[in-house]
């Protein structure tokens, strides 16, 4: 009887994601949205998402892999007043933090306005749309990582150090490879969160092709004028999303098999 | 003055930023403690009957805004709805099957394509015209001052979307300066465009917010809320497009003498009023 239930609830879920997807994918059987799908603005914003998601996540797993060993391993004053802090922009509407970033890196901008008397302005480049990732993105992957690193035994840890590790190659050799799969699985829902970013990016990037007109800002402009490459885009990404789920889960498999 | 303007605008900004630091602070403490009352307001959509849903183009904001209060005072009961946006995502909505019972467009080509489509009841009318104009900030960043400095390198400039029916006239009129300006300058001033807004209104913004160094916007958006931030540049009278807003009722209407008296309201005499006191200028 509860199983009934579960496998109903299931399908259930299971229909309900799968239905719009297959509506986009049946629009596509047509001339039209191919043709879209070669279009410059396509190309442009297919080109512009993975060269600014590329930066934002390394970046995001440059910075945040140590803070996150740092959160997982040390006590401190203030840490669950900071831990919270890392969360708030997963739970801030992508648009309330397109504004903060707008109040912070705009011309008039508590950053933006000393930056701009060198003549350097943010706003409106590509900068600002990896800002924007990074901001909304970087808790999925601190999160993650904080989780694995507090998984790994200390004890682990200190009997490579009584072998004469250093710290670092501790970290490297040791903790790093254990938490892996951890890490994979923050970097891609990361990875993911900084390629559907539309609301903090329009607002404080705004929109031009190849410069800050990436996928989702290109679906919603392909809106006012040309449905077909509206949907176009969104199968496209939705491919490239697919594909990097498949690599995420095969990488995944390696590293428990790294670890038998 | 708009110097002082610009440093209250920028002290208040600062305040505002602390004041909102503090109360996340106070927030976080608070979290876990307090007991949230969800208290749902219990809006079930009201009655179908005694709802207006109007979709109007986004520089229509203000003067339909004050006209809707007008409606609701002299139609008690009445809930009129407005959404919005530029007249071509309206469009879309429209021919999607969004529930609205009168549209009206900033331009002639999105209510042709309605009345194409057959959404439209009746006869659209033309009930205000728009100019095209210039804005650029208050403090004037780029020192923008006239039509042709558009054209000067590096200047940041904001357009609408392309179809939006502002940015549209926008290129129009860019197209028919070459005559005047050179060949190159059409290219000249596209080539510092930055950013493509989803509709008029954002673009007006840009500018506002001093992030942008000009826009083309209408006339209308020159309004109190503006008025301090943004200094308004002339077109050129022989290159200049003036706007013409058709409105109609939907032939989905689910009210349509509701519908058909906000149309009448708009072009009354006294909606006329309203309409020239946001700088729109009267149809006839």
């Amino acid at each position: 009887m509860a199983s009934g239930l579960g496998a109903a609830s299931l399908a259930l879920l299971a229909g309900f994601i799968s239905l719009p997807i297959l509506s986009l994918v049946l629009w596509t059987v047509n001339e039209d949205s191919w043709r879209a799908m070669a279009s410059p603005v396509t190309r442009d914003a297919l080109l512009l998402s993975v060269r600014t998601t590329a930066i934002s996540m390394f970046i995001i797993i440059l910075v945040g892999t140590p803070a996150a060993y740092v959160l997982a391993r040390a006590q401190f004053p203030g840490k669950r007043l900071l831990d919270s802090l890392i969360d708030l922009p997963a739970v801030l509407p992508p648009s309330a933090a397109g504004i903060a970033l707008l109040l912070t890196f705009g011309r008039f901008g508590l950053v933006g306005e000393p930056l701009d008397a060198f003549g350097i302005q943010i706003t409106f480049t590509t900068v600002a749309v990896v800002l924007a990732e990074i901001f909304v993105a970087a808790h999925f992957y601190v999160r993650q990582a904080v989780v694995g690193f507090s998984q790994v035994r200390r004890d682990v840890e200190e009997a490579a150090m009584v072998d004469g590790a250093g710290r670092f190659s501790v970290f490297a050799r040791v903790t790093a490879p254990l938490a892996f799969p951890a890490l994979i699985a923050g970097a891609v829902m990361a990875w993911a969160r900084a390629l559907g970013e539309f609301g903090a990016t329009i607002i404080v990037a705004g929109s031009f092709q190849g410069v800050t007109q990436t996928v989702p800002l290109a679906i919603f402009s392909a809106l006012q004028s040309d449905f077909d490459a509206a949907v176009a885009l969104s199968v496209m990404v939705l491919g490239f999303a697919f594909v990097v789920i498949l690599a995420s889960k095969f990488l995944l498999c390696k590293a428990a098999d790294l670890e038998d | 003055m708009s110097e002082s303007w610009r440093k209250a605008s920028l002290v208040s900004i600062r305040f505002r930023v602390l004041a909102g630091v503090v109360a996340l602070c106070c927030l976080f403490l608070a979290a876990g403690c307090g007991e949230s009352s969800g208290q749902e307001g219990d809006r079930t959509g009201g009655g179908g009957d005694d709802t207006l849903t109007v979709f109007a183009a986004s520089s229509l904001t203000d003067a339909f805004r004050e006209l809707e209060e007008t409606f609701e005072k002299r139609h008690p009961g009445v809930d009129v709805r407005q959404s919005f946006e530029s007249s071509s995502t309206l469009l879309a909505q429209i021919q999607q099957g969004a529930p609205a019972d009168v549209f009206a467009s900033a331009a002639q080509e999105e209510m042709d394509a309605a009345v194409k489509d057959d959404l439209v009841s009746g006869e659209p009318r033309i009930f205000v015209r728009n100019r095209e104009v210039v804005m650029v900030p208050e403090d004037n960043p780029a020192n923008i001052m006239d039509f042709r400095d558009l054209a000067t390198p590096g200047i940041k400039l904001v357009l609408a979307e392309d179809g939006v029916p502002a940015a549209d006239y926008a290129l129009e009129i860019l197209g028919k300066s070459e005559a005047e300006y050179g060949d190159d300058f059409e290219e000249d001033v596209l080539s510092n465009v930055v950013s493509r807004e989803a509709d008029v209104r954002a673009s007006v913004n840009r500018v506002a917010l001093g992030d942008a160094d000009a826009t083309f916007g209408y006339a209308s958006d020159y309004t109190p809320d503006t008025r301090d931030r943004v200094k308004v540049i002339q077109i050129p009278p022989d290159l200049n497009i003036v706007a013409s807003y058709p409105i109609a009722t939907l032939k989905e209407a689910k009210n349509p003498e509701l519908a058909r008296n906000w149309t009448n309201l708009v072009t009354s005499k006294e909606g006329q009023r309203v309409m020239e006191k946001w700088n729109f200028e009267p149809a006839s």
